[in-house]
This record gives structure tokens, sequence and C-alpha cells, in this order.
């Protein structure tokens, strides 16, 4: 047993703002470090003490191995949460924090470095006889390679950074002309977010289900699931809304899907919090994709409707600890779902909208759980990822949690910036999301409609606003007195 | 009828409104409403439009307003059609049906897929930037020519900096 008592966080944003609240509950001191971008940023403000650790770019900060462990020393931290994203996947930074005499709160190097390498793990799978989309086992060496491993799989194709997540890297393609452009683009982010730019190849299975689901496995031999979060509601590979569990898994399939991804974790010799992702075709056959080695963005919906603190099991396990409790231990009850709120214009091709939030009021109420990272008057730097907030509900079952997810959507507000909250609650209110029918292209098939409702809206917005502005001209005599506002548009509206 | 231009999102549209006393014929952009509006209490408005009830919630902001319709909130500049053509006057993009596509956002310019000369169709990919860790890729609104390309891949760029001229 090794005793954690201060958590260096080498995270920022909502995740790091998450940890730190489940280390104060378990009495453990934090450490937040930060970047020259995000001295102002709320995780810095919650934990008990915080590093800099160099200048915006990340590459320069949240990635540097060696800035991040001299925070450590000088904090004086036993230990280390990685988040999701930098350096959470990152085998080498697993190790140098254990050469560091720090205990880092994730997997073992070795089950990190078998799993993190995507080709690496569908060998694994394949070994365990754990169904899987068809593909390169290997990292594609050429273009040329690439072209012959696609006419061998078969067009669509996907192409997926070996070392990848978070849909980064990743591009669906159609045909042979698409690929090279594909490629280009996919080695780009790869390299970009990785620092590695390995490509492999997958069919692409056309209108699937993404289903992942939780694992959490102590240091004792002992792995257990925490069922499935459904994330097939995505754009560009990056998820939006998830929910727990699947409309779509029975009891049966659950406990199939749980049994693969524990066989797969215990082969790798995995410990702590992990996620096998899955495809799901309509026929309900599953296709193990990959584990992501780390905590996901997604699963406080876990922890709504386990009852189980994800981090604290995490801590947990780090110092030790035995799970102390079996597969059937593990229960479930009612239905959560989680909304990712992005500083982004999903009506004008999700660009990233960063800027200052100049006003902000999240939900609240019962079962409603807001896991943010920004507060009014925070600029939301550029540097990083455009995640502000992810809002998370439960209900006894889909139903009551949908009414509720749409409530609190209705509650929340965030003013200063673009965000998908007027995109999401058009699509949790769509018949087609309601029924449960959904696919990972469901949100792009059903872009044109959300966003015609958008553009009616829009339309209704500047007619309400220049009426505004023509009425004040037909209505008020003598001029109104003098504003800002008022006076630079006063001469030009006189009544003709 | 006044003629009214009205700026969302830096996307300039022309709104031209005709009628009095509430019944009013109003054009944005090719979008032609007949509203009959009422001013409820102070900022709210009443819309009906085509026999469908709205309502939006106007309060003066910087250059124009904030309008609240329907749970979705839009910050809405508003000028006066001829005080827009004299403040934009000799600003870039004004040459004869050529298009200037300026970066919407700061980042890093990871690829730029046409040169000077380029004939290029609509919907083609022009370039690519890096923001928030996601490549966003800018496409032809409309056919033409690349008359100048005004950046490199590796180069920052900042909002409203100019990327290339297609004309």
């Amino acid at each position: 047993m090794r005793r954690i008592t201060k958590v260096l966080i080498a995270n920022r944003g909502e995740i790091a703002v998450r940890v730190i609240r489940a280390c104060r509950e378990q009495g453990i001191a934090t450490v937040a470090v930060f970047s020259e971008a995000d001295r102002e940023s709320l995780h810095v403000m919650l934990a008990d003490e915080a590093q800099p650790i160099g200048p915006a770019p990340s590459a320069d900060s949240y990635l540097a191995i060696d800035h991040i462990l001299t925070a450590a020393k000088t904090a004086g931290a036993d230990a280390v949460h990685p988040g999701y994203g930098f350096l959470a996947e990152n085998a080498d930074f697993a190790e140098a924090c254990g050469a560091a005499g720090l205990t880092f709160i994730g997997p073992p190097p070795a089950a990190i470095r078998a799993m993190g390498d995507k080709t690496a793990a569908r060998r694994i799978a394949r070994d365990l006889g754990v169904p899987m989309v068809p593909g390169s086992v290997e990292a594609l060496a050429s273009d040329a390679a690439a072209r012959a491993a696609a006419r061998d799989i078969g067009y669509p194709v996907m192409v997926k950074a070996a070392h990848g997540g978070g849909g980064k890297g990743m591009r669906l393609v159609h045909r042979e002309e698409e690929l090279e452009g594909a490629l280009r683009m996919a080695r780009g982010e790869a390299g970009a977010a990785f620092g590695d730019a390995a490509l492999y190849l997958e069919r692409a299975i056309v209108e699937p289900r993404h289903i992942e689901v939780q694992i959490l496995a102590d240091a004792h031999g002992h792995v257990v699931h925490l069922g499935e979060r459904e994330c097939s509601i995505q754009r560009r590979h990056q998820k939006l809304v998830e929910e727990s569990p699947s409309p779509f898994v029975d009891p049966d399939m659950r406990r199939r899907m749980g049994e693969a991804a524990c066989c797969i974790a215990q082969a790798a010799g995995y410990v702590n919090a992990g996620t096998l992702e899955f495809l799901v075709d309509a026929e309900r056959r599953f296709y193990f994709l990959e584990m992501n080695t780390r905590l996901q963005v997604e699963h406080p919906i876990t922890e709504m409707v386990t009852g189980i603190d994800l981090v604290r099991e995490q801590l947990r396990i780090a110092a030790g600890e035995p799970l102390g409790y079996a597969q059937e231990d593990i229960g479930w009850r009612g239905a959560a779902i989680e909304c990712r709120i992005n500083a982004e214009n999903p009506f004008a091709g999700w660009l990233p909208s960063p800027g200052t939030i100049t006003g902000l009021r999240p939900a609240g109420g019962p079962w409603v759980r807001d896991d943010s990272g920004a507060y009014a008057g925070w600029t939301i730097p550029r540097f990083y990822d455009t995640l502000i907030a992810k809002l998370i509900v439960w209900g006894p079952d889909r139903a009551a949690a949908l009414a509720r997810m749409t409530r609190a959507l209705g509650e929340y507000r965030v003013a200063g910036v673009r965000t998908t909250i007027p995109l999401l609650r058009r699509l949790i209110a769509h018949e087609e999301f309601r029924a449960g029918r959904l696919s990972t292209a469901l949100l792009e098939r059903l872009m044109p409609e959300l966003t015609a409702a958008e553009s009616t809206r829009q339309t209704l917005a500047i007619a309400a606003a220049v009426l505004a502005e023509h009425e004040r001209g037909a209505d008020i005599l003598p001029p109104p007195p003098a504003g800002a506002w008022r006076q630079a548009t006063q001469s030009a509206w006189r009544p003709q | 009828m006044t003629r009214w231009v009205a700026t969302v999102d830096g996307q300039v549209t022309p709104v031209d409104v005709d009628g009095r006393d509430g019944r009013y014929r109003i054009v944005v952009g090719d979008q032609a409403l007949e509203v009959d509006a009422r001013r409820t209490a102070d900022g709210q408005y009443s819309l009906l439009v085509d026999g469908v009830s709205h309502v939006a919630d106007v309060a003066p902001a910087d250059r124009g307003a904030r309008v609240d319709v329907d749970g979705s909130t839009y910050l809405v500049e508003v000028e006066e059609h001829t005080r827009h053509l004299i403040r934009t006057r000799g600003a870039a993009g004004t040459r004869g049906g050529s298009q200037t596509i300026t970066a919407p956002l700061p980042g890093k310019v990871t690829h730029v897929a046409v040169a000077p000369g380029d004939r290029v169709e609509r919907g083609d990919p022009l370039v690519v930037i890096e923001a928030m860790k996601m490549e966003n890729e800018f496409k032809a609104s409309a056919a033409g020519t690349v008359h100048e390309v005004r950046v490199q891949p590796g180069q920052s760029v900042n909002a409203g900096d100019v990327l290339l001229v297609i004309g």
C-alpha cells in the first residue's frame, strides 16, 4: 500500500476541477499546474496549490514531462493524476512518474503501451477471439501501402491514428481519390495531437453505434465492468451526447460486452480505470475498436447510474487497495445523459468560438450535475480544446432523464461565446433521438434540419432587432435621450 | 421603405422594412416575412409570422441588440444601409465579384490547397487552420480563380487576417 496525501493534477479545465473535487472529498491535498494562458482558470483557483509549467502552447507546458515533474517535486506531491488527453496515455510519462517516486494514478506503463498502440491492442483482442472490425493490424508504412490495404479491406475505410483518441487523426474515406488527402489531414492532426503520426485503416461500418464499456481493475487481479455508455452522437468523430445505459443494449448483450472488456483488460495486465470502445451494427453485433487507458470525458454518466465515484476508485486503486466488491455487486439504476457544452458554433461548421464568457448561469435542480471549468468573466484560451462544461442529468428511466435534460438545457445560459447549447436543445427534442434510433451518422444527417430551425430563429432575431430600431425612429419624437447605442444610429433612421 | 444592414457573427445581411403600426413586410436577405408585431412590454416583441407566435426579447447592446428568440440568444448589430455603405467603402473584398477569405478565428495555417492562378469550384478546399485542437477546413463559397495567396503553412494568423483572394 502506498499512501497518497498530495496529488498533482497534470491537466487543466473541467477534468482538473473534477479530480480536485474527488481528492478534496478524500482529504487529499491538490496541486494544480497551469500554463501562461491558464493563470486565471478555475482549476488553479480551486486547488490547494498551483505551479506554473510554461508557455501557452501545450507542447511547452501540459505536454512537457520535465516541467510537470519539476512542479511535482517543488510542491512535494506524492502522486500524479493525468486526467484525459495531454499525457494521460503517454507510457513514458507514467514511467517517468514512477522513476521520480510518484504514484501514477492510472495503468502501469506496460499496459498503456500495449493498449495505447491501437495496432498492438487489436492483436491482443484478436488472440482472445474478441470480434473486431476488419482492418490493418500494422501501422501503414506509406501512402502506397495504405492504398493497397484499403483495396484489400474494401471501401469505405476509416483512417485512424495508431496513438489516437478523441477523434483526432481520424477520417472517413469513401473512394481511393480521397485517400491521399485524408491521410495527409489525419497525419497532420495525429502528429500535432499525439506526437506520433502513425496511421492504420479499418473498414467503415455504415451507421454503426459507438458503445463503450467502463472497467475497473485493481492491482490484485480483480476486474469488474460498470456497464456501457452509448456515445453515438458525434460530430467529426468527437462525442457530443452520451448516455448510460444504451437504449440498444439488453442485459445479455451487456454481460457479453462486459466479459469481453474484462478479458482484454486482464490480458493486457491492466490496472485502474479504463474504457473499451466497441462499434455495434444494426444486428447487435459488437466489434472491439480500441481501449482508452484513462478516465473518459463522459465518465460521470456511469457514476450516476452505478453510484460509484470513478475518480475515488482511481485513487484507491493507485494506493494499492483492493476493489472490495465483485461483478455481482455492481448494480445499475435509472438512466443518465451527458451533453457537452463546447465553445463552438455548430451552425457554422463547428467553428471554435474562443473569447470571454460575459455571462454564465448553469442549470441546477434535482439530479442535475454541472462539471465545468468556466466562470463568468473567464476568457477561454484559444490554445486548448473547446469543452467548457459537461451537463449531466439522471432520471429513473430514459424518458425522465430526457425531460430533465430538456429542462436543464433550457436553464443553461452562456453569453459572450457561441456554444453547442442551441443545437443540443433541438437534438434532444428530435424524434429520432427520443426514439433512441442512434448511430454515429445521426447527427450529421440531422444537421440540415437542425440548422434550418436555427436559421429561422436567426431571421426572426434579425427582424426583431431591426424592428426595434425602425419603430424607435417612427414613434419616438423628439429623439430619445443620448446613449451610445441610440446616438450611433440616431441621424440615420428618420422616417421617410 | 427603410433599408438596414444587420450583422450576426460577422455575417452581413441586408434588411428592408416596409409598413407601420404593427404591420410590416420585412425582407431579411432573400426571405420576405409578413409580420404582425406588438411591443408587449419594454423590449418584448410578440411576433406573429404566418400565424405562428414568437416572442423576441430585445435588449440594447453594443452597436445593436441582444435578441432572445425562443430560447436562443443572438447579438445583432443594426446599421442604417447608407451608413453601412459609407463605413465599409474601400474595404477589402469589394472588387468586382471577388471573395476575400479571412481567418474567422486565430490559429495556425496547417495546409494551403491552392496557388495563385488555380481555378476553384464551389466547395473546393482552400486552406486548413488548426485552432483549439481541431483542423478547420475552409472551402470556396463560389467558383473563381485564385488571385492571391497571402499565407503559408506554419504561419500563425489572427481573426480577420486575409488568407486568400479569389475572383
